[in-house]
């Protein structure tokens, strides 16, 4: 393992603008869809108006005689163009392994049925309000049961068991206090703003796709698969990304029909889906419901912890997210059973959403735990303190580092905590009631192979190209900030590349793991510049000669020695050859299995991650950690319900980009937020549809929702999570909030509410 | 970084069969155009298909976003829902004519790189051209007043904080020199 | 979107007289006028309207959005756009309710786009209404059944229902304008009449297709409040999940004429719950001639609620609706007159 050596320069950590934020504000950014091709045509979707049956017929007449129509995709002609391939969350790429356009099947309400190509934009969307499909409809499942528990169904036999130790439900019985309830979270939509675009461009048989992406060595080799070509002869561009959120991270189906089209008429294609459409053209967080028994001590000690969980997924698919491998492993307790069930429904696969475990299982385990602590007279901070663990409780496991109650205990002070009156609706404002609530965040550090080339010029100005995602999450300046801090060069002097598959191989930018893994192949590649300069510069003629080449630095445009003696970085460079130095990393985790050491980097080169998980190490586990409060504001008649304050503390590791990272936090916090009393997709359940598909009446929180939102960094250092020490955040934020939520609004009106999303008519 | 700057407009193809089009003089960000277009071609449809400029975003397509938010005579409104027939004879401004000179930035753009008020900067644009018409309406004058009057403008990624930071920031410097 | 061909209006006779001819009227005439467009063209967007001409009216804009505010009251010109009439300082000062109303409505860059006579004419936010992938929707194809009752109904309406449409009327300044008594000027091809405001839009009944009492060819060039005693002490409260940019989940315009704390006269509409800008009568009955105390504004709006029918979602409404009109008159009677 090449570990990195020495930190110089201070650059990493240092707060910094965004080094793509001037393209940001000036509209200058490039994103997919904004890339002009000569001779674009247009492409519209048709998608299903019922979620399970067949087509009778497509009618396309009207369709074709729109003036500038010029092709209409429909399963008729586009059967099998298009291999299946198998699902991202099974080890491959796509986002489910429903084949649109392959068959009359319909699985899912807003399935595509038809792409229409015309013109102009205009034309295409006329075109496809004129196609009129005529369907043999079967009555649909929409989701679960009313009733619970669920049925018990099938599990997916591939993924990891469910964790479990001890008697849970003898030692429940025997408890002195317990808690037993039913939790529940509703469909989600990630809604980033940018829309699911896609266009395509043919050159031969090269083919180029402009696709706003989360992974796109996994959409080039995918798509490659798709249509039996050479991965090499596809190339995606995505080097701006209009928010993603785990939407834009496997291939959905879109991609490939633009392609066809494109090929079809030998012109670039460019589809822009609506806002509704993007509700079924990509994935969603499946709605979950959870069963949560909670066995303690008069003392507070956990004695028992059941959690069961039932998720939501489509009919050919066992997606899941399966969060009890965190739940278990959160608190002390000596009896654990976990279980995790897929109910399967007439609907669309789903897919990852921004902590796809994290936020609905740790929602109900957290919801449960203030409910301990009211059950038990206890404050909810004690109750986890009292439970604090630095071991995973299933198998022993240490943490590597866990600063869970640190933080707990800066953000506290921070909010003010020790001025709760604990009785529920004892705090108000006027005309408002005031609720406090807090919950616990957490993430696991996940880290995966990666790639990077870094150039060095003689003139001190460096090029990091690596295909890695900055989908907001601030990866292009934390990537500049490692290159300008190994390198010992100013960040305006380093550029960066990324969002282009013809780049060194990079992994998903989901999971939180893209900083850890990029920075640290950033890192190894400088360190090899570094390193190759030293070699260079100890064995020639100059004012480094005889020094030992592992103590030689770059700093400040020089290569240095402890005692002082440089040379500048002009001179290492030139003596090496014309031009600049370069080199090219392969970062594999320290924590990687024996496998993905040996196999990693295939893999990622055939555009899969090989992520290794924080809940997965060999002989520790590894999480990030936060402690979240908030403040309710609930109008003692009316009920609407507001949060005027939230406040966070996160302990993360090493932080590289504090600006852009307390950013992350910051929008995670309010997601949070979004989570518990906003967002929710409504399904109507006669037919299995999705109704609200708008941003008019899907909310998520706008401006005058927020007011103030407090981040605190708590310190952390820890160098087995990998090399650079850095844990993953973008998904921390948003784990546990919206328990705060509801745990506050408890405190403010004494009621407890358990189904997401907290709304108006819960608390009149 | 400046591998993707933006590419040079490629020239659009003259559109063959499109019934009905009209001629329309557009004039944005001081420059005019002559467009022939199909009546139903919305104003940001415009900007980003035929003129090349990008900057203004769609993310509804429906008044729903805010993405979409230029100036029409100084008054900002939203590109998706005006028909560029509708804004004949009138002063268009996109992100990409805010900056008071070729290269710089007006003081909202640098208060939102200041205070990074966006991550990932899809909304960014419209939040800016919001932003300069909040306060040039005089609106901008409480942190509750800016967060309700910036409303329109959704961020996913949910910047808010920051947002209202630097519209305060640019505001003092907006005021300084109108 | 249906093709179509766009027209400058350049004056209100000749923009009357392109309109006037068509047989249909409202959702399916083919000639619509454009104002603001941010109703119209979002439903032609999604295929629900299908014009096949558009005469655009802004060109009138000169002459009919006119703000005039004298002794005897305000006249608002119906292109006026919503922001500039929300915050004129005549309108804010004299006439809170209206002001309000229009603030809380939509967003700024809508509001500066949006006239206030598209504004009362807006059509309903009904998910099954604007996307026509849904078979039932009688408002938009007669006939064809309601998707909505037995569907997802939070948001649907409680008041003025019928077995053919829930629907909510979305709006909130037309409330306002019932709040404050006002009258609506129409010039059309017959000439010029006026109508209170309350009498502009029509119960869905048997026909949930035609919302308006508007015939062909008609616009609505002003609206005409007059300078009662209430106008000042009146308030628009607006519920909903979000703090902005959000259609009310229940809403109430209120304007007292208070003496003494004794109600002289009131004018209350809702939002949110009904399936028009609904004037609650039997609500100010109620507080006539009585001291506006919590317990007469509860019965008030026990009697506003009264007629209210739910349909499983929007079970809610009617306790919401009513504590949303207990508060609106409680912080009513605190304004100064």
């Amino acid at each position: 393992m090449n570990a990195p050596t020495t930190f110089d320069g201070g650059m990493i950590g240092r707060p910094t603008p965004r080094i793509d934020g001037r393209l940001k504000v000036t509209g200058t950014a490039c994103y997919p869809s904004d890339f002009p091709l000569e001779d674009t045509a247009y492409a519209y979707l048709v998608t299903s108006a019922i979620a399970r049956g067949r087509i009778k017929a497509i009618h396309l007449e009207e369709a074709q005689q729109v003036e500038g129509v010029l092709d209409i995709l429909t399963y008729e002609n586009t059967k099998g163009k298009v291999r299946k391939v198998r699902a991202f969350s099974g080890g491959g790429y796509t986002s489910t392994t429903i084949m649109p356009m392959d068959s009359p099947k319909v699985w899912h309400d807003g399935q595509i049925v038809a792409v229409v190509v015309a013109e102009t934009y205009e034309a295409a969307r006329e075109a496809a309000h004129k196609v009129h499909v005529e369907y043999d409809e079967r009555k649909p499942k929409p989701g679960f049961d009313k009733r619970r528990p669920q049925p018990r169904q099938i599990s997916n036999p591939l993924s990891s068991s469910d964790p479990q130790t001890g008697d849970a439900e003898t030692a429940f019985q025997h408890a002195d206090v317990k808690v037993e309830a039913y939790y529940t979270t509703p469909t989600q939509h990630h809604n980033p703003i940018e829309l699911f675009t896609t266009t395509c461009t043919w050159s031969g048989d090269q083919l180029t796709i402009y696709e706003p992406s989360q992974f796109v060595h996994g959409l080039k080799n995918g798509v490659a698969k798709q249509l039996n070509m050479n991965p090499e002869k596809v190339r995606v561009i995505s080097p701006f990304v209009g928010g993603a959120f785990g939407s834009k991270a496997a291939l959905t189906p879109r991609t490939a029909f633009v392609a066809l089209a494109a090929k079809r008429l030998n012109r670039p294609v460019k589809l822009v889906p609506t806002r509704s459409q993007s509700f079924d053209v990509s994935t969603y967080r499946a709605e979950t419901q959870h069963l949560v028994k909670l066995g303690a001590d008069r003392n507070g000690r956990l004695t028992s912890l059941h959690h069961e969980g039932w998720e939501v997924s489509s009919r050919p698919d066992n997606y899941k997210v399966a969060g009890t491998e965190t739940t278990s492993l959160l608190y002390a307790c000596p009896n654990i059973y976990t279980k995790v069930h897929i109910v399967h429904a007439d609907r669309n696969t789903p897919g990852f959403m921004r902590s796809p475990a994290e936020v609905p299982y740790v929602y109900a385990l957290e919801s449960a735990m203030d409910e301990l602590a009211t059950a038990l007279g206890m404050d909810p901070v004690e109750l986890r303190r009292i439970n604090d663990t630095m071991v995973n409780p299933i198998d022993q496991k240490p943490y590597s580092s866990r600063a869970l109650m640190a933080c707990y205990d800066r953000a506290a002070e921070a909010f003010g905590w020790s001025k709760r009156n604990p009785e529920p609706g004892s705090m108000h404002d006027g005309d408002w009631l005031i609720g406090w609530g807090c919950a616990t965040a957490c993430y696991p550090t996940n880290v995966a192979p990666a790639q990077a080339r870094v150039t060095l010029a003689p003139n001190g100005r460096a090029r990091v190209q690596t295909a890695g995602h900055d989908i907001g999450t601030g990866a292009y300046t934390a990537i500049a900030l490692t290159a300008a801090d190994r390198l010992g060069v100013p960040l305006e002097n380093v550029n960066v590349e990324l969002g282009d598959s013809s780049l060194p191989p990079a992994p998903v930018a989901g999971g939180s793991n893209a900083t850890a893994s990029i920075c640290n192949a950033v890192a190894m590649a400088c360190d090899e510049i570094r390193e190759r300069l030293a070699q260079g510069a100890v064995h020639a003629d100059g004012q480094l000669a005889g020094a030992d080449p592992g103590d030689l630095r770059l700093s400040q445009g020089k290569l240095v020695a402890p005692d002082g003696k440089s040379e500048p970085l002009k001179e290492a460079i030139m003596r090496l050859g014309f031009g600049p130095v370069e080199a090219h990393a392969k970062y594999t985790p320290e924590i990687a299995s024996a496998p993905v050491k040996l196999m990693g980097h295939k893999l990622i080169e055939g555009g899969i991650s090989a992520m290794t998980s924080g809940s997965s190490v060999k002989d520790h586990v590894q999480y990030a950690f936060g402690a979240e409060f908030v403040e309710v504001r609930i109008h003692k008649r009316t009920r609407e319900i507001r949060v005027p304050r939230i406040v966070g503390a996160f302990a993360a590791g090493r932080i590289v980009s504090p600006t852009t990272a307390r950013s992350q936090l910051l929008g995670g916090l309010i997601w949070g937020v979004a989570s518990a009393l906003h967002e929710a997709t409504e399904i109507d359940e006669r037919v299995a549809r999705y109704v609200n598909d708008d941003l008019a009446e899907y909310l998520i929180p706008v401006c005058a929702d927020i007011k103030d939102v407090e981040v605190i960094f708590v310190p952390e250092e820890d160098h087995q999570v990998n090399a650079l020490g850095i844990k993953g955040l973008g998904e921390l934020g948003n784990v546990g909030t919206n328990a705060a939520v509801a745990n506050a609004v408890y405190h403010a009106t004494g009621r407890r509410i358990r189904d997401l999303p907290i709304r108006i008519e819960d608390l009149l | 970084m400046d591998t993707f700057s933006p590419l040079k407009a490629a020239p659009l193809s003259r559109r063959a069969g499109t019934r009905d089009t009209i001629e329309v003089v557009l004039n944005v960000n001081g420059r005019n155009h002559r467009l022939a277009v199909d009546p139903r071609v919305t104003l940001l449809d415009a900007l980003r298909e035929h003129l090349g400029l990008t900057g203004s975003k769609k993310g509804c397509d429906q008044g729903q976003c805010g993405a979409c938010t230029i100036h029409v005579d100084g008054r900002r409104v939203l590109s998706c829902l005006t028909l560029v027939a509708m804004v004949e004879g009138k002063a268009v401004t996109t992100i990409e004519g805010l900056a008071p000179e070729e290269g710089g930035l007006h003081p909202m753009q640098q208060a939102f790189l200041d205070h990074d008020a966006f991550q990932c900067g899809y909304c960014t644009p419209g939040q800016i051209m919001s932003a300069v018409a909040c306060v040039r309406e005089g609106l901008a004058t409480t942190d509750d007043d800016i967060r309700e009057y910036m409303s329109g403008n959704l961020c996913r990624c949910a910047a808010y904080p920051n947002i209202v930071e630097a519209i305060k920031q640019a505001r003092a410097e907006m005021e300084e020199q109108p | 979107m249906r093709p179509f061909s766009y027209d400058r209006a350049h004056d209100l006779a000749s923009a009357i007289r392109a309109a006037s001819a068509q047989v249909e009227v409202q959702n399916r005439a083919p000639i619509q006028f454009l104002a603001g467009g941010t109703n119209l063209l979002d439903l032609m967007k999604i295929d629900v309207m299908r014009p096949e001409r558009l005469v655009d009216i802004n060109p009138l804009e000169d002459s009919l959005s006119e703000i005039v505010a004298d002794g005897d009251g305000l006249r608002l010109g119906g292109l006026a756009r919503m922001s500039t009439v929300a915050h004129h300082p005549d309108v804010e000062k004299n006439y809170p309710v209206l002001s309000q109303s229009l603030k809380l409505a939509a967003s700024a860059q809508l509001r500066n786009m949006a006239s206030l006579a598209g504004n009362v004419l807006q059509r309903t936010r009904c998910s099954y209404f604007r996307d026509v992938s849904w078979g039932a929707c009688n408002k938009r194809e007669p006939g064809s059944g309601c998707a909505a009752i037995g569907g997802v109904n939070r948001k649907h309406a409680v008041l003025g229902t019928s077995p053919h449409c829930i629907a909510t009327y979305p709006g909130d300044f037309a409330q306002a304008l019932i709040a404050l008594d006002a009258t609506v000027e129409i010039t059309g091809p017959k000439g010029e009449r006026r109508i209170p405001v309350h009498e502009l839009h029509r119960l869905p009944g048997d026909t949930p297709h035609i919302e308006n009492t508007l015939a062909a060819g008609e616009i609505i060039t002003a609206f005409q409040i007059p300078r009662k005693a209430w106008a000042k002490r009146s308030l628009y409260l607006k519920v909903r999940d979000r703090e902005s940019y959000e259609f009310a989940v229940a809403s109430a315009a209120v304007a007292l004429d208070l003496a003494d704390g004794v109600v002289r006269d009131v004018r209350i509409a809702l939002g949110g719950v009904a399936t028009i800008p609904w004037r609650a009568v039997a609500a100010e009955e109620v507080l006539k001639g009585k001291p506006l105390t919590e317990d007469i504004a509860r019965s008030a709006a026990e009697a506003a609620f009264e007629p209210a029918r739910t349909h499983g979602e929007n079970d809610f409404k009617p306790e919401l609706g009513r504590n949303t009109l207990v508060r609106a008159l409680l912080d009513a009677a605190k304004l100064e007159a």
